[in-house]
């Protein structure tokens, strides 16, 4: 059964999430700025009465920031407890990719170590013509694994 | 502080137990009225009501405040008559009495909010002074009523002894008992039912009678017994082998007006009883207090899993050490758990009050409406549910007013001429309540709503819902009695955002509308400075502050070695003492480094003094927890909404203060 994803870009990659982790997608205002926290982190908004992180996708993947535009979009994702908006240039697509169309990312690519591509997938852009779509491991954007385990229980 | 008698303390605490016994006051009225409406006297609610209008008559006298002592004595004296006549109140006594909890339940609020208190009305107090006259004047509350034959088949003795038993309280009552072979088969005749009914109640007299002989009755012989209980009509039924409605009250009082076949839902309401049993009050600041203390705890735990770690990364064996850390982990969550439970309240005592409401809104608008409550067993912080309630107190008023329509025209419509209003709550997931509030009305009119705000029609009732909470909408021409002032929808919706929560609406025109709130169980409210620091705005609680000073350059010192990571450290003197100075702009990397003024924070004795660009004011901010690791950083404990919709820090300036002295490293210049 071929699952939804959500397509978004960041500077001239396609990059897709699974749609059933994605809680909304809304257009971007600027964010309050925390201090002492990671370059990639853009600050946090209130969506929905929560509030909620947001990362500059562009940042946390080694590119320059830009500023925010009527495309910019956060794409707000749940990750077991978490809640975390992701910045990026655009996302407006929804597409459905069969599980034997995903691969393992090919070396060099999504930052090498950092491992910020899952697999890539080689979808239909229209007749004859294929485009590549990057699987991000969300976990990994937003940092999951902590120094103590545990810290978010104490 | 320091102070031998501090008025205001005194005035928190007076405020507090005011509103308790208020609390319980509106419940036992509503008892009585629920017991008035089934032609029976409450005397236990009266008694109830009595003490606690004496105590707070008692208090408000320690207090001085003059207007609640009037009319809580007014009350008293009332309620003193009716107790003395076994808990006899009328109709008329009732609604005085409810105007006269209302009276003082303005009184209390407007204390609270430290308005001025207005006098004691003294058309209330005539109202309360003239039903004891007419008490006075008929000394008789009870009188027997009997019929001619069963009268003259009893004895002055045997009348008087029901007369004084249902004044002292009990309830004269007769229920028949028809003989027949086949009762009597299954063991029920008129000495199995005397042995029955003697076991709760006493019983005055048996009266055999003659009737007209009947399949039931084929003796054509019955008794009447009279007894004195304080047993149900049920029960006397049961045990005499008859139906409820074939037990008849002897005695006059509550029989005028009273609807044998309203089952009032009331009898839910009725449910202050046991609840207060083995409470004990405690102020949320004290609890406040232990959740602080807890917060050390949990920081120990975070250094103990560090310097294991460290061991285990050095090779040493920690298998049992992680345990132990890990079982200590899960001691202070459930501690602090716990703590948390302490604060809690539950829902169905928030809603005591909406009954009472409702009646009102139900009288002043002449719109009969009933309402059901269902809250189950939830609970909710008791800051969240004072900062929740007047917003749930609006929507019911907007309900009663606006959206249920008259009676003539429900009737047109084919609805039951009474009104719905429904509010129910369940708890959504860990930390969140859902508070429905529903309503059988008119349903809200998109065009109109959007005619009347100038703006397009809404697509569904998400844009409805934001179009009826900008500010200032009404969408009545005329604002009525009960709600054309006070809060609007946008202070409603206000009111929900800024606990975090977050509020709905499905409305279908001519069926109804419900609004939900979801709301968190849990928050923190603290009093807290705002200001400017490097153009971003901030908030630190007040508590920690211990000062707010002027920074005069000119006078500031700079000492060797002044450099550090987080900008250049200076002195300046206050009442003798060398307070140093950080530019908190430069602390956080942010741009502007204006700072005429300071904020002095003290942290194990030592003082520092942080620069910053302006003070913006004072206010009481709901804090948020910031919980993801991203954006967990020393300094910052949480966020809030000051209303622009955005987030804004919450700053632990103490905190910071310590991070910065262990963090003072050097930098050349």
């Amino acid at each position: 059964m071929s699952e939804l994803y959500v397509v978004f870009k960041v500077d001239d990659g396609e990059y897709v999430l699974q749609a059933a982790d994605v809680l909304q997608m809304e257009s971007f205002g600027g964010a309050t700025k925390v201090p002492g926290t990671p370059p990639y982190v853009a600050g946090l908004i209130h969506i929905r009465g929560r509030v909620v992180p947001v990362i500059d996708v562009r940042r946390r993947f080694g590119l320059s920031s830009i500023e925010p535009t009527l495309d910019s979009r956060v794409i707000v994702v749940q990750s077991g407890e978490r809640t975390v908006g992701l910045l990026v240039d655009s996302a407006r697509e929804i597409m459905r990719i069969p599980p034997e169309g995903l691969q393992a990312p090919p070396a060099w690519m999504g930052g090498d170590g950092a491992g910020f591509v899952r697999s890539v997938a080689h979808v239909e852009r229209g007749p004859g013509e294929k485009r590549l779509v990057m699987l991000v491991n969300f976990e990994k954007i937003i940092g999951q694994e902590g120094i103590y385990g545990d810290e978010r229980n104490g | 502080m320091g102070n031998a008698f501090d008025a205001s303390e005194f005035l928190a605490g007076f405020l507090v137990e005011a509103e308790e016994h208020l609390s319980a006051s509106t419940t036992n009225l509503l008892a009585v009225e629920t017991s008035l409406r089934k032609g029976e006297n409450n005397p236990r609610a009266v008694r109830e009501l009595f003490r606690s209008l004496h105590t707070i008559k008692g208090l408000s006298a320690m207090v001085g405040i003059e207007p609640i002592v009037d009319v809580a004595h007014a009350m008293e004296t009332v309620l003193r008559k009716a107790d003395r006549a076994a808990g006899a109140l009328s109709t008329n006594a009732f609604e005085a009495l409810l105007a006269g909890l209302r009276a003082i339940g303005e009184r209390v609020r407007a204390l609270s909010t430290s308005a001025p208190v207005a006098p004691a009305p003294p058309q209330l107090l005539d109202a309360l002074a003239a039903l004891e006259i007419t008490q006075d004047a008929s000394p008789a509350t009870v009188e027997l009523v009997l019929d001619a034959g069963l009268s003259a088949k009893l004895s002055a003795t045997e009348k008087a002894q029901l007369l004084q038993g249902a004044e002292s309280g009990r309830r004269a009552l007769r229920v028949d008992f028809v003989p027949s072979p086949a009762r009597a088969a299954e063991g029920t005749t008129i000495t199995s039912v005397r042995e029955r009914i003697g076991a709760f109640a006493e019983i005055v007299k048996v009266v055999p009678l003659s009737i007209p002989a009947s399949d039931t009755a084929p003796g054509g012989l019955a008794f009447a017994l009279l007894v004195l209980t304080d047993a149900t009509n049920e029960a006397l039924a049961a045990a005499a082998a008859t139906q409820p409605e074939h037990v008849q009250v002897l005695h006059t009082r509550r029989v005028d007006g009273a609807d044998p076949l309203a089952e009032p839902e009331a009898a839910e309401e009725d449910v202050g009883e046991g609840r207060k049993r083995g409470i004990v009050r405690v102020e949320v600041a004290r609890l406040d207090d232990a959740l602080e203390r807890l917060s050390a705890l949990v920081i120990t735990r975070f250094r103990l899993a560090r310097a294991v770690d460290a061991l285990a990364a050095q090779g040493v064996n920690v298998g049992e050490l992680g345990e132990i850390v890990k079982g200590y982990g899960r001691q202070v969550r459930d501690l602090r758990g716990a703590i948390m439970r302490a604060r809690m309240v539950p829902v169905a005592e928030l809603l005591d009050r909406v009954p009472l409401i409702v009646r009102g809104l139900s009288r002043a608008t002449k719109k009969p409406v009933r309402v059901v409550i269902d809250a189950g067993k939830a609970e909710l912080d008791k800051a969240v549910a004072d900062r929740v309630f007047p917003a749930i107190v609006h929507l019911i008023r907007n309900a009663v007013d606006h959206a249920i329509e008259s009676p003539a025209e429900r009737r047109r419509l084919g609805k039951p001429e009474e009104g719905l209003v429904r509010v129910t709550c369940f708890e959504r997931s860990t930390n969140q309540l859902e508070l429905g509030i529903s309503d059988d009305g008119r349903g809200i009119d998109r065009e109109a709503v959007a005619h009347r705000a100038s703006r397009p029609v809404p697509a569904d009732d998400a844009g409805l819902l934001d179009l009826i909470t900008l500010p200032g909408l009404t969408t009545l021409d005329h604002a009525t009695k009960t709600s054309g002032r006070g809060l609007g929808m946008d202070i409603v919706k206000r009111a929900v955002v800024e606990l975090g929560g977050e509020l709905s609406l499905g409305t279908t025109p001519g069926a109804g509308t419900t609004f939900t709130l979801c709301i968190p169980l849990t928050i923190t409210i603290v009093d807290a400075f705002s200001f400017v620091c490097g153009e971003q705005t901030f908030v630190a609680p007040v508590a920690a502050i211990e000062e707010v000073v002027e920074v005069v350059p000119e006078a500031l010192v700079r000492g060797p070695s002044r450099h550090t990571r987080f900008g250049e450290v200076r002195f300046m003197e206050r009442r003798g003492e060398i307070v140093p100075l950080v530019n908190l702009a430069s602390v956080f990397s942010l741009a502007s480094r204006e700072e005429p003024k300071a904020l002095v924070v003290r942290r194990n004795g030592a003082a520092l003094a942080f620069g910053i660009q302006r003070m913006v004011g004072q206010q009481e901010v709901v804090i948020r927890p910031l919980e993801d690791p991203l954006v967990k950083v020393t300094g910052v404990s949480g966020s809030t909404d000051l209303g622009d919709g955005r987030p804004t820090l919450v700053l632990d300036l103490v905190a910071l203060s310590g991070a910065l002295s262990q963090n003072r490293t050097e930098v050349p210049v």
